[in-house]
């Protein structure tokens, strides 16, 4: 290695060692690219209702479920309700938010 | 969901989902099914991470924004997904274009040396230092080395040497020549060797 020159030193090293380390990414992130994600895609049109989501097998939170269940027209379940969940707002600005009810998507980050 | 497991090499670890399953999550979220995209999220949150925090490293402030920036472009692209190849693979390479796109604009940047730490130099290399280090110790003092270099020298070195482009890639990137990166790359070589000899007699 002494007397390689400067260019295949550095091939040599950088073929022989990864400087990627496993690292999860922080919660705060995870939650503010879902929140972001979210933003994006209400803003062009609505999402999928919550009944459409249910009826796909998918589970809903406690405060999803009453949107669902409320005797409002379907424009209103599909609405990106998680904007005004205090949820989010733990979820982007703690690592460990107390947040710990099923189905909702910021605790599925923060288990994930 | 997926569970993330450990990955070892350069490239993100590969996710256990199948083609079918890929493209049954591309669905649902080009449907704008809020818990398909919480899925997307948690399943390549974490590798995304890790590879633009390698990439971008000692200079963490930029790394949050940039994996920000990698789900939504994928987000805005999702349509163009044609499942020929794994979700993951697609995704790390929008990463890898955005990571490119952060070393161009770093390297069209005036070159400085004030975040290059000033050590002295000089000393023989170990004659054999597979031997005499494990790929741990020698991780470490690549991270060392690399991080005493100034930005432009370190992005260079990780950009050329660890991420493959050509210079003649490179120069096109960024609108410099290719003797002006063959140029940066030599005096980048020469400091990464000169420290890295300095932290073996040391």
């Amino acid at each position: 290695m002494a007397n390689l020159p400067d260019e295949k030193f550095i091939e040599r090293i950088a073929d022989g060692i990864e400087l990627m380390e496993p690292e999860a990414a922080p919660t705060r992130l995870k939650a503010k690219v879902y929140s972001a994600l979210m933003q994006q895609q209400a803003k062009r049109s609505p999402l999928l209702s919550l009944t459409e989501i249910s009826a796909r097998g998918q589970k809903l939170c406690v405060f999803e479920k009453l949107v669902q269940i409320a005797p409002v027209g379907e424009s209103a379940k599909s609405l990106n309700i998680c904007r005004v969940c205090h949820a989010r707002v733990l979820a982007e600005h703690m690592e460990s938010p107390p947040i710990y009810w099923s189905g909702c998507p910021y605790v599925e980050l923060k288990n994930s | 969901m997926h569970s993330l497991g450990q990955q070892t090499s350069g490239e993100p670890q590969t996710i256990s989902s199948s083609p079918d399953e890929d493209s049954k999550l591309v669905a649902a979220i080009l449907l704008k099914d809020r818990k398909a995209t919480a899925e997307f999220v948690a399943r390549y949150a974490d590798d995304l991470y890790s590879y633009v925090r390698s990439r971008l490293a000692p200079r963490y402030d930029q790394v949050e924004d940039l994996v920000q920036e990698v789900f939504l472009t994928a987000w805005q692209s999702l349509s163009q997904y044609r499942g020929t190849g794994s979700l993951q693979a697609w995704v790390t390479g929008i990463a890898r274009h955005k990571v490119e796109d952060y070393y161009r604009a770093r390297l069209r940047m005036p070159e400085s040396i004030e975040d290059a730490d000033q050590g002295p130099a000089t000393s023989s290399l170990a004659s054999n230092f597979h031997e005499l280090m494990e790929q741990d110790q020698l991780r470490k003092n690549t991270w060392r080395v690399l991080a005493g270099l100034s930005e432009q020298h370190r992005l260079a070195l990780i950009w050329r040497y660890w991420d493959k482009a050509s210079a003649r890639e490179m120069a096109l990137k960024t609108g410099k020549t290719e003797k002006a990166i063959e140029r940066l790359l030599a005096r980048a070589r020469a400091e990464f060797r000169e420290r890295w000899n300095h932290g073996q007699s040391s």
